[in-house]
Formats: structure tokens, sequence, C-alpha cells
């Protein structure tokens, strides 16, 4: 039941054109990456006269673009599993345990969470080139993981603080080292949140342009995002074949948000209903 | 919250006769105590929390806190043949002198400007989800799905659609309007690109914001409708206060948001163009740091964009407390 009352449909009708001014970027791009040259010169918006996936492949066989793609994927893959480990660690450590210094720790964690990229990027460029870090894959991922691990504490301490901890109690009664109860017990009770904290970290890095170009500058090494903006260059005549390249770049995103929407929303909203 | 590292208490708590057997069964080793290994397994326990908090805070410590103070000591030093120098405020004059800075500052403004805009769309938006309007779960998902997509993906598909000759000015010829250079007049690029942050962005306020509403009571709501006021004294009286701590945290994050996540856009759509007028703080950092090489330069402009960031922030803060206690 809707409680607007009869005003209902005066607002719906603004709402439903906002949805399709939203959806119809999108749309719009899939339909000209189905698009010859031709037709798209011709005429920008009359649909693809077939679903066409030549220009897909030629995206996908450009030079680097399947390269770039496992870039991608191998560095997100390292980043998100270990921000998942590090972060459950003290997150657990920090809700459960209270020992000397545990909320100054916990400050330390929570204070960086203000701190953007921008401000620290060229200290941080340096330190990473100190550490011969650069143009490297831990390089990549030490910066990814050191980027969103305050975020990733700050949700994952404030979800075990909601477990209650005569879980924990019983279980170092059965003999369980503080280790045992943290990968028994804990790893496994948190896998809801690791889960959604998972996907945002994961949907962070993947999007991210900032970090890639300053930690690699070579082309060999560049990561799916920074790679779509030289693909731009390299078909700026032929822009049905960037659509693909686009298209290509954002669908491992759009199939993970249809199927965890929810996920995603409760991560994001973790933040602000317990900040 | 009971905490696990006092181990007596653990002990009491789990076992009528704790007193005794409860420190070594903390341990794990049993009733068996006193023997040198139990002394080193509670040595290792009351270290555990240490060890496992020690990797995320020593990434944290040596690769966020430590740079943001090396960044303000560096902002201090020279640049090229003055590498390593101390020259004082130098660099923070240099950029005060330096048009692209000051106009990166000036479009600080308007984004602080147009950060109503930017909360009060998605903020009506979640009103109208939150009343049911005809469709609301399709709206939610519609309308947060361009917050998951990369600020590379979004501009590049804008750059089509925005484009001189493209599809949206066609549409603009067609029905008599001008067509507009969206991306290529200097008065209108960061205009352009702002709205194209906030279709992208506005998704995730409107969540947030849902979610502040699920903490709304709906009898309040009720109560008002049922005496009859209208929907914006309803906004105004009933949702507004409501929610004052989802708004408060909305504006906050919109504008650190602004502030710091329109590389992505600024990179793909403009390059800081056309005539250098859509720079942004973090795109002059950027530029100064890669292809000016002046380093010392750019964390002068970092430490300034850290300040007005604090600055407004706390402003912010300070002002919505304010509107919050009158109420």
């Amino acid at each position: 039941m809707s409680r607007l009352g009869p005003s209902r449909w005066l607002v719906a009708v603004p709402m439903t054109l906002l949805a399709l001014a939203t959806i119809y970027p999108l749309l719009f791009t899939a339909n000209v990456a189905m698009k010859t040259r031709r037709e798209y010169v011709l005429d920008r918006f009359s649909l693809a006269s077939t679903l066409r996936w030549d220009n897909l492949s030629t995206a996908w066989n450009s030079d680097g673009m399947g390269r770039y793609f496992l870039n991608s994927v191998i560095v997100v893959a390292c980043a998100v599993a270990l921000l998942l480990l590090i972060g459950s660690m003290a997150g657990f450590a920090l809700a459960q345990v209270r020992f000397r210094g545990s909320s100054t720790l916990t400050l330390v964690c929570l204070a960086a969470l203000f701190i953007p990229f921008q401000v620290i990027m060229v200290p941080l460029a340096r330190i990473m080139a100190d550490g011969g870090l650069i143009d490297t894959y831990p390089g990549l991922v030490l910066a990814y993981v050191a980027q969103f691990l305050p975020f990733t504490v700050f949700l994952l301490t404030s979800y075990y603080r909601a477990v209650p901890t005569e879980l924990v109690d019983a279980a170092r009664i059965d003999g369980n080292t503080l280790y045992g109860v943290y990968r028994r017990i804990m790893l496994p009770m948190g896998a809801p949140a690791l889960l959604s904290v998972g996907i945002l970290d994961a949907l962070f890095c993947w999007n991210d342009v900032l970090i890639s170009l300053l930690m690699m500058p070579s082309a060999d090494h560049r990561t799916l995002m920074v790679g779509i903006t030289s693909l731009r260059g390299q078909y700026s005549a032929d822009i049905p074949t960037f659509a693909a390249g686009v298209l290509i770049a954002g669908l491992p995103v759009l199939v993970t948000y249809l199927f965890l929407q929810r996920q995603i929303a409760d991560g994001v909203t973790a933040g602000a209903t317990k900040g | 919250m009971s905490p696990i590292g006092s181990s007596g208490r653990v002990a009491q708590a789990g076992r009528p006769d704790g007193a005794l057997a409860g420190e070594a069964a903390v341990d794990g080793r049993g009733p068996a105590s006193k023997s040198p290994r139990v002394r080193n397994g509670r040595r290792a326990e009351r270290l555990a929390p240490y060890v496992l908090v020690a990797p995320a805070v020593l990434i944290i410590v040596v690769l966020r806190l430590w740079p943001l103070g090396l960044g303000v000591n560096f902002s201090f030093t020279g640049d090229g043949e003055r590498n390593g120098a101390t020259v004082g405020f130098d660099n923070y004059a240099e950029l005060i002198d330096d048009p692209l800075f000051r106009t990166a500052l000036r479009n600080v403004g308007w984004l602080v400007l147009l950060l109503p805009v930017a909360v009060a769309i998605p903020g009506l938006l979640a009103t109208f989800i939150y009343l049911r309007v005809p469709g609301h779960q399709i709206f939610r998902s519609v309308y947060f799905f361009p917050a998951v997509l990369s600020p590379v993906i979004i501009g590049a598909i804008f750059n089509l659609l925005l484009a001189f000759d493209g599809p949206l000015n066609a549409v603009l010829g067609g029905s008599g309007l001008g067509p507009v250079d969206w991306l290529g007049d200097p008065d209108v690029a960061m205009f352009t690109v702002v709205g194209v942050h906030i279709w992208a962005t506005s998704g995730m306020a409107l969540v947030v914001f849902l979610a502040g509403f699920s903490t709304l009571d709906p009898a309040l709501l009720d109560a008002a409708r049922v005496d009859g006021a209208s929907l914006a004294r309803m906004i105004w009286h009933v949702i507004i206060p409501g929610l004052s701590r989802t708004i408060q945290f909305v504006v906050v994050t919109t504008m650190i948001g602004m502030l710091t996540s329109m590389f992505g856009l600024l990179y793909v759509m403009t390059s800081g163009g056309p005539e250098g007028s859509t720079y942004l703080p973090e795109y002059y950092i950027w530029v100064q740091q890669g292809q000016m090489s002046s380093p010392a330069l750019a964390s002068a402009a970092s430490t300034v964009l850290f300040l007005v960031m604090l600055v407004v922030g706390l402003l912010q803060v300070g002002l919505l407390r304010r509107a919050g206690r009158e109420d």
C-alpha cells in the first residue's frame, strides 16, 4: 500500500522519467556497441539492425585488453583476500578482546578513514618507490589494501561488536586459543559481513583509476580501467568498438550488481547506521 | 561487553569450580598447570590480540598516517634544483600565484554551493520510495546502479552522449534549442562534470537515506497524515528532524566524495580543460606530481586540500548540530 495517497501517480511519472534517464545512457552504449561504424555515423539513436558481437571481439582482442582484464582480476582478487583476512583479524580482536591499548589502536584505524588518498599520494609514491614496489603487482595490491583497510576494519569491528561474547567465552573454555576462536568461530560467523565488505572492496578496487595510474606506469601492467582510457585514443574514430570495450569493462560490475545488490547496499549503509 | 582477555572472569562464567582450574582452562591445556609450556602458552595468549591487530595497524600507520606527516613536511621543501632544501612557505606562495590552483579552489567553492542539490535529490527520491510510490522497488534498483560503476565507464559513456555532435545536442537542436558545448565551453564544463558526478553517485546517498528511514517511526507519519498535513509539511516537520543524523552523514560523505572522488571523471571527460576550467585540487595534485615532476608543490596542494576538507567538514557538522538543536 502506498503511503502517498492519491498524489502517488503524480509522483510516479517524474520518477519513471528519471529512471529512464538513468538507464538510457547505459542502453545507448550497449546499442552503439552492437552497431557498425556506418550505422553509428548515419544514425546514433536507431536500434542496431542485428545483435552483432564483432565489436566486442574486436575490442577484446585489441592491444592489451585481455591483459588489462587479467591484471585487474589478479590484483583485485589478491587485494580483497588480504583485506578480508587482515580486516577480520583486527576487527575481531578490537571488538571482542579487551587488551591494553585496544582503544588507542581502534582510534588509529578510525582516524585513517578521514585521510583521502589524494592527500597522501605524493609521499606514498615515494615510500613505494623506496621499497621497489612501483610498477609491481604486490605494490598495487598493497596500495589498495592500505587504501581500503580502514573502512574494512571499521565495518568488521562494528559487525563483531554485535556478536555475543558468551560464544567466545564458551569456545575458550572448550580449550581453544584466541587464534582458534578466530579461525573456527569468528571467521565462519563473519561470513555475511565478509561478503558485504568483500564485494564493496572488490568494486572499489576494480573501479579505481587514480591509484592504479600512480602505481603502475608501464603499459603492460595497466588495470582494466586505465586500459579503457587508452582504448579511447586507439579507437577515437571507431566509436562502436570503443563502446564495446566500455561494455566489457562494465559487465562484471553489472552481473555482480544483479546478484548481490542487497549485500552491496548493506555494506554501504552499515557505515551510516553504525557510525 | 564482556572482554575475553581477563581469564579469571571467563572461567568463572563458564564453570562453577573455575577459581582454581580457571586460568589453565583458558589456556586450553587442562588443569596440569605451572609447566613451562603452559607459561609460554599463557604468554602467547596475552600476545595473541596484538598479533591479530598488528598487520592492520602496521599497514595503516606506515602507509596512511606516516605519509600524512611526511607530506606536510615535504611541502616545506623545494622541487627540482632546490630538491630537499627547506624553502619555508614558498610552495604555498607559488600555489596562490598559480591560476590553475586558484581555479581549483574556486571550483571547490562551486561544489560547496551545489552540495544542497546533491543531497536534496537523493533525499527526495528516497522519501518517495519510502512512501511506496508505485514501483518503488524498481526505482531503488535503477537509481542505485550507477553508484557501483567506475567513473571511467561513466565518463566514457557521457563523453559519447555529450559530445558536441553527440546525441544530446542532436535532441536539443531538433527541439530548437541551440547545441551546448557541454565539455568544450569553459563556463559550462565544470557544471557538466559535477552533474554527471551527482547522477552517478546519488544512488549511494539514496540507499543511505533509505536505511535512515527504516529507523523512523511510521506512527509519526501516519499521525501527520491523519491531521491532513501536506507532503511538504510532512517532509519539513517529521522527516527532516527524524533523519537529522542520516542527513548529517550524507552531507559530510557527499562533500568528501565531491572533493576526492571526481578524479576519474575529470581524467576521462575533460583532463582539466577546457582552458584549465575543470581543475579540482585532486587533479592539480596529480598533474603536479606526475606530469610536472613537482612533488613538493603537489604536497603543498595536498596539505591545502586536507585543511579545506577539515574546515568544511567541521563547519558542516557544527551547522547541522546547531540546526538540530533548534528544532
